[in-house]
């Protein structure tokens, strides 16, 4: 800060009492944010300086955000946080921004937030202290100009107009409409009410200001006139109106679409075209072909078909992911049907863990497609692993061979269930099953 | 392999050959399905679009249209539209609903509208050529991912004796569901319940008809979670 204070561009902040307009000027000159509106007061005294001045800063200096957003491909830099920070909750800043009145190169003006929640806590004292402000400001003038007796009659309409416009302007606001969406519908009246009494405002000072009179007779008949007329216009409008909303409402429909297919081709390139390049270069090797079609079908089909409402790793889930990893080490084909489902315990950790060793065994020594079905209820879990394969006694299996007798058979008895191995000429079948009689003792 | 098992006799087939339109909107698909099945069928025709089945199923009176879920044209609604389109004919030629989609709404609203079965696209020509002969000879034709279906659909509690018969699975009918969802044949359905092929063939005749004509609440609300309505 010795040679020259770099300094925050100018933009509008979002710790605003009217537009943000001064505490913008005094985050960008480094003064006391009372300082500046003071003087601003002060300044709109001299003739009007300071609103007319007040007007051009709201009418050229963009919000911060606007700002973030007009320079988002800008590298970012640590000075956007520092100038929108009180709204940093609802917006992301990155970007440096860049004020209409030209911009200091961005520094270090990291200045300590605003008192945003005090502002926050009296929003509608805001308006009041406005509209009080805006009172203040029109008495004064008449007592000044009261002794002269000149533009009585159109500065207090003059002053309607400015504060009327005021009001519904800053109804306009991006930030404060944005404010506006997420807020309850109760805040969005509170905003179309203010909508209204701005528009009245300059409605009744407009009218005042032409019909250069005070009579209340000729303004109640120019009032009627105008309001008529502004029916009618509103009349002829409407479907005007009607039409331009309905196209913006179809052209972001159309966006939104535009964006999800966007979204499925690059799931597609990135997922299927792969593969069916990888296919074709391996097209020699039939094994190879078969799993990663297989491994590409399921990804697909849990890409289109997956069930957003449902809780996911639950048992179900963890058995198809059981399944398709026997898929991928030894290119059979699992089928998994699910009828119910189940939260997991420890058991049905175990559980998994058998069915996933059963799978294993069937798909090796049965060498087609194994059939896996799960049935899950409240009172038990039950897995059915069933393959085609020559079968084989389990008696016959040597005992230093621990898959059947340990990780089937032995698992599932430590954790409360039961295992049936049942071989034929025809196929093997494992039979798991696991009462729900341990999760029940863990609930009470 | 499993997806769909017959009885694997010839004992099941009827004598005469059988006549059937494949509908379905990729041509290569329907000419590999063509050379795959057996000899014994006759492919009378070929419909790409629902209005072209319609016309070609009104015009060939086939025994059995093995149809695509998933079809161009009409108003949209695939193969369930084709269905209903031949309504006339759903005495004496059956649909079979062929799908790449396991999805729950494609492969219920097909059966729903009257198809006799379903089969997944991966299954081997010998397989489909099985189910085409058990549909053309009245049967239903139920892979494990459908019976899971059914099994999810009216649950898998037993029927009371006070309950509308169509609202729930008898105790069998449950067992014999359960046991195709485990992947077992018909013959080994048969085998597992000391019952003859042609008791399990009935069983599944009976749950198809269930499937298709209950309005049970709780399959009203089962498909209206999964958007089937």
């Amino acid at each position: 800060m010795t040679t020259l204070p770099a300094r925050p561009p100018l933009a509008r902040s979002s710790d605003r009492v009217i537009a943000g307009v001064c505490s913008g000027l005094a985050l960008h000159l480094g003064w006391p944010v009372k300082t500046v509106r003071w003087g601003m007061v002060l300044a709109s005294f001299a003739g009007g300086a300071g609103l007319v001045f007040y007007a051009w800063l709201w009418i050229m200096v963009p919000t911060a955000d606007e700002a973030a957003r007009r320079n988002t491909r800008r590298p970012a830099s640590p000075i956007a946080p520092a100038v929108s920070r009180p709204a940093a909750a609802t917006t992301d800043d990155d970007g440096s921004p860049t004020g209409a009145a030209g911009s200091g190169p961005a520094g270090t003006g990291a200045t300590p937030g605003a008192p945003w929640f005090r502002v926050r806590g009296m929003r509608y004292g805001k308006e009041i202290l406005l509209g009080c402000g805006l009172l203040l400001v029109a008495g004064i003038m008449i007592a000044q100009l009261l002794g002269v007796d000149v533009s009585l009659g159109t500065l207090i309409p003059a002053a309607a107009v400015l504060g009327g416009a005021s009001i519904a302007w800053m109804q306009l606001d991006e930030t404060r409409r944005a404010g506006l969406v997420d807020k309850t519908k109760a805040d969005q009246a509170g905003g179309w009410g203010r909508l209204a009494a701005g528009l009245a405002l300059v409605v009744a000072g407009v009218l005042v200001m032409v019909s250069g009179s005070g009579s209340w007779e000729q303004t109640w008949l120019a009032l009627l006139a105008s309001v008529a007329v502004l029916g009618g216009v509103v009349l002829v409008l409407l479907p005007w109106a009607l039409k331009f909303w309905r196209d913006l409402e179809a052209e972001r429909a159309g966006r939104i679409r535009e964006t999800e297919r966007a979204e499925i081709a690059a799931h597609l390139h990135d997922s299927v075209l792969q593969t069916l390049a990888l296919i074709q270069r391996r097209a020699g090797n039939e094994h190879d072909v078969v799993r990663l079609a297989r491994a590409q079908e399921r990804e697909l089909r849990g890409w289109l078909f997956q069930d957003h409402g449902r809780e996911s790793g639950q048992l179900s889930d963890r058995i198809k992911a059981a399944a398709a990893e026997v898929e991928d080490l030894l290119g059979n084909a699992v089928e998994v049907v699910t009828v119910g489902d189940a939260a997991m315990t420890e058991a049905h950790e175990a559980l998994v863990q058998a069915s996933r060793e059963a799978m294993l065994n069937a798909s090796r020594h049965g060498g087609g497609t194994v059939s896996v079905y799960l049935e899950a209820s409240d009172g038990q879990a039950e897995i059915f692993i069933k393959d085609r394969g020559p079968g084989f006694e389990l008696g016959n299996v040597p005992s230093d061979r621990l898959g059947v007798r340990e990780s089937i058979i032995g698992r599932m008895k430590r954790h409360g269930g039961s295992a049936a191995i049942l071989s034929t000429d025809d196929g093997t079948e494992v039979r798991l099953r696991l009462p729900a009689a341990e999760n029940a003792e863990g609930k009470p | 392999m499993s997806t769909i098992q017959g009885t694997g006799g010839a004992a099941a087939r009827p004598a005469k050959s059988v006549r059937v339109v494949i509908v379905d909107d990729h041509a290569i698909f329907r000419s590999g399905l063509k050379a795959d099945l057996d000899a014994s069928i006759h492919v009378v025709g070929e419909a790409a679009t629902v209005e072209q089945a319609i016309a070609v199923i009104a015009e060939q009176r086939p025994d059995v249209v093995l149809l695509d879920v998933h079809l161009p044209g009409g108003l949209g609604g695939g193969g369930r539209e084709v269905i209903a389109g031949s309504a006339p004919l759903l005495s004496a030629t059956r649909f079979l609903a062929l799908s790449v989609s396991d999805a729950a709404e494609d492969v219920v609203a097909v059966i729903r509208a009257g198809a006799r079965g379903y089969v997944t696209k991966t299954v081997s020509g010998a397989e489909i050529t099985d189910a085409v002969f058990r549909v053309a000879g009245g049967d239903a034709v139920f892979s494990p991912r459908l019976a899971g279906f059914v099994l999810d659909a009216f649950g898998t509690a037993p029927a009371d004796i006070a309950d509308d018969e169509l609202d729930k699975l008898s105790a069998r009918e449950l067992e014999v569901m359960r046991l195709i969802a485990r992947g077992y044949s018909y013959k080994e359905v048969a085998k597992e319940l000391f019952i003859s092929i042609k008791t399990v063939e009935t069983h599944v005749s009976a749950v198809l008809r269930k499937l298709q004509l209950s309005s049970r609440h709780e399959l009203t609300k089962w498909a209206a979670e999964r958007r089937l309505l």
